[in-house]
């Protein structure tokens, strides 16, 4: 087979800089330049949790999550480059931005472990700005001492046992420690957390750790140690999808405002010129007075960003695409067939890279379209895009697809601006 | 390597095209006169060759939306056609033209024969766009940003059936920082229009084809960098509320469900979507007043 395939052929670039690419570009890379084996681990983890998404109905879409992290003396071992904290803010950082996109209108709060004692660095709260800047704040912290799981528990179970009953309650534990300094028996707690329906998840930067491991099973959550960062990457963003639903878990329907547009200023006949509730108690950006923003329907509070609970009423704010962005939650994409590469299709029908039994050892066809796709085609529409290609742009397979979906209002579920200015 | 030393920042910046061509003839603007396709197909080509003609680094696809397919119009997927290997790099453009032009009416020619107007599928078009748009992404060399968008030329209605579609792809370019320009040919879209303001993109409405290639140009040929600094069309106004999924009417004020997020106007005790009984709300809200209904 002849290569002039692509419009260019970029290989004579690739010898002369393959060797440069950055240890960030690595990173991103995901998949391509991982050591085989835990390639396989990790490809291997999503399919499943693939398959087990298509199975479930029910999700807990509306997360009040806590992030636990480690900051005792265990975190400063560098067998994650270039250490264990600064490997996990960086993937914190992606895994924040994924959540909020993802769980649109949940919450989170961050919690950090050492010298014995649990602190609450950010209170429980939809604004993913918050917690970056909170985690930008830690790297400079002092990591001492060991770290007590009973107390970071204690905490995080003090503020989501009033959290409202249709929301999910989790914690997501990130231990660098093999031990924890607890002032009581943990069972204790543990079966307070299980009482409360709390979903506590570990990801271990060491070994098994037995109490971890306990913790998660009685009160239904995940374990897992990381083998190396980009292990870790795919542990952690796992937690980016909502888990299944608490069997107690009470479902309602709950009462929300959708803001009228956000008016740009100068057009229009002028609009009244006022304050945001946002910023009016934040000494670092003093609330500006303009005529943009969105207004709560029910108080007429003004708000810069989406979504938000109205400080005045208590309603949540929401716009209705904020909404649709987890739609896709509830009608996942079939796992594709893995198959060994044997000419099926001379290109992939999505990205249209030509196909090769050197190139592509395995391609994965969707059973509902019949189409084949490569790997990285099948991981883009897994976890990214949320539709196949196939299924979307042959007509007999497109119905089937559209028949499933709720249909759109030809005029409604419009726009929020803010989904362009979230990040 | 001395190349690479006098290189300004500008060369490590490419700029990608894909454009949507609706090509069904099931349009309204086709079924009245057939040639207005390929006057849609000239502008198209001569504004693809004007982006490459603005950079030597600057990439084009063009993708046909037909109404049983789509397909690459150019480049071809392994092989590109033979062009007389004539120095300089205008060789490019009859390749785009040659191409482009050769592909569609195979295209045209295979395609079943329609006996009734079919639906145009530019949602599925727009979500192979963005896998091909994800590859030149990872195939990129380091150091290299593309900046990329997808323009979609149609004629077509919009179809409230894609919406999940539609809905998927501009998260998706959102995230990836895919620009989506819309030309409507025919009638106002509000779908498409609604994935330009999630994206940062375009949108214009013509009402006739004259001059079809002069406001492609002049709205969709600069970056949208440098859009900014221009004198472009007015943003039409958009609506920013919800409808209800049970009436479809544009409510400020309504109940979502907390399994799958569906939106009501009033409360109900199940929820029409997902078929999740509620809990009867608390003694917080007050609770509506019984109104019997007959
Ligand atoms: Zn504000
Ligand atoms: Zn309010
Ligand atoms: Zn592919
Ligand atoms: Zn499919
Ligand atoms: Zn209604
Ligand atoms: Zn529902």
């Amino acid at each position: 087979m002849d290569h002039h395939g692509e419009e260019e052929d970029p290989k004579e670039y690739r010898w002369e800089t393959g060797y440069e690419k950055t240890w960030e570009a690595i990173k991103e890379d995901d998949d391509g330049l991982l050591d085989g084996a835990i390639a396989d681990i990790i490809q291997k983890a999503k399919r499943k949790r693939q398959a087990q998404k298509t199975m479930q109905n029910k999700l807990g879409m509306m997360r009040h999550l806590y992030l636990m992290l480690d900051c005792s003396e265990s975190m400063s071992v560098p067998d994650l480059k270039p250490t264990r904290l600064l490997c996990t803010l960086k993937l914190l950082e992606k895994f924040i931005e994924e959540f909020f996109d993802q769980n649109p209108i949940s919450q989170m709060g961050l919690i950090v472990l050492k010298g014995k004692r649990a602190e609450k660095v950010t209170e429980l709260t939809g604004t993913a700005k918050l917690h970056l800047k909170a985690l930008d704040g830690l790297h400079k912290i002092n990591l001492v001492g060991e770290p007590s799981l009973q107390n970071g528990l204690d905490l995080a179970l003090k503020t989501l046992k009033v959290v409202p009953s249709h929301a999910s309650r989790e914690v997501l534990i990130i231990m660098g420690s093999l031990t924890t300094c607890d002032p009581i028996d943990i069972n204790i707690t543990i079966d307070a957390l299980k009482q409360e329906s709390i979903r506590c998840s570990v990801i271990s930067l060491s070994a098994e750790i037995h109490v971890c491991r306990h913790l998660t099973q009685q009160t239904g959550g995940t374990y897992g140690a990381v083998l190396d960062d980009s292990h870790y990457r795919d542990q952690l963003l796992s937690h980016v999808d909502p888990p299944p639903a608490a069997q107690t878990q009470e479902n309602s329907l709950i009462k929300m405002g959708f803001p009228h547009a956000r008016q740009d200023e100068g057009k229009e006949k002028d609009p009244p010129l006022s304050m945001c509730m946002c910023h009016i108690e934040n000494a670092d950006e003093p609330s500006k007075i303009t005529s943009a923003g969105f207004h709560c329907p029910q108080c007429h509070s003004k708000y810069c960003e989406l979504p938000v609970e109205c400080q005045t009423c208590g309603l949540t704010l929401v716009s209705a695409p904020h909404l649709a962005r987890s739609y896709h939650h509830l009608f996942p994409v079939q796992n594709f067939t893995e198959l060994v590469y044997n000419g099926q299709a001379a290109i992939c029908y999505a990205c249209q890279k030509p196909l090769t039994e050197a190139t592509d050892k395995n391609v994965y066809r969707c059973e509902a379209c019949s189409q084949i796709f490569c790997l990285d085609c099948d991981i883009f529409i897994h976890e990214t895009l949320h539709t196949c290609v196939g299924c979307v742009t042959i007509p007999g397979a497109a119905a089937q697809v559209h028949a499933r979906k709720p249909q759109a209002p030809p005029m409604g579920m419009l726009l929020g601006s803010s989904l362009g200015q979230r990040f | 390597m001395e190349k690479a030393a006098a290189e300004n920042d500008d060369s490590g910046s490419v700029s990608l095209l894909v454009i949507v061509l609706d090509t069904n003839p099931s349009q309204r603007i086709v079924r009245q006169n057939p040639d207005n396709l390929s006057q849609c197909l000239d502008a198209t080509v001569a504004f693809g060759n004007a982006h490459l003609m603005q950079k030597a680094q600057n990439k084009l696809a063009v993708i046909s939306c037909h109404h049983h397919a789509t397909d690459f119009l150019y480049p071809m997927p392994v092989k590109q056609l033979e062009v007389r290997q004539v120095d300089g790099q205008y060789e490019v453009f009859s390749l785009v033209e040659k191409t482009v032009k050769q592909r569609l009416s195979h295209i045209i020619t295979n395609a079943p024969k329609i006996t009734q107007p079919n639906e145009s599928l530019l949602a599925g078009s727009m979500s192979m766009a963005l896998c091909y748009v994800a590859r030149m992404q990872r195939n990129a060399q380091p150091g290299v940003k593309i900046h990329s968008r997808i323009l979609v030329l149609t004629g077509s209605n919009e179809c409230a059936s894609q919406y999940m579609t539609y809905m998927n792809v501009f998260f998706t370019a959102q995230k990836l920082g895919i620009v989506i320009d819309v030309c409507a040919l025919d009638k106002s879209l509000s779908l498409l229009q609604q994935g330009c303001d999630i994206t940062g993109g375009q949108y214009l409405r013509l009402t006739q084809l004259d001059g079809l290639l002069q406001y492609l140009l002049w709205v969709f040929l600069p970056d949208p960098k440098t859009r900014q600094m221009l004198v472009l069309p007015p943003p039409t106004k958009v609506d920013y509320r919800a409808a209800c999924f049970c009436h479809r009417e544009m409510i400020d004020i309504g109940y979502v469900c907390s399994v799958c997020l569906s939106i009501f106007c009033k409360f109900s005790p199940i929820c029409t979507t997902c078929h999740t009984v509620f809990k009867v709300p608390g003694p917080l809200p007050p609770k509506p007043k019984k109104k019997k209904k007959v």
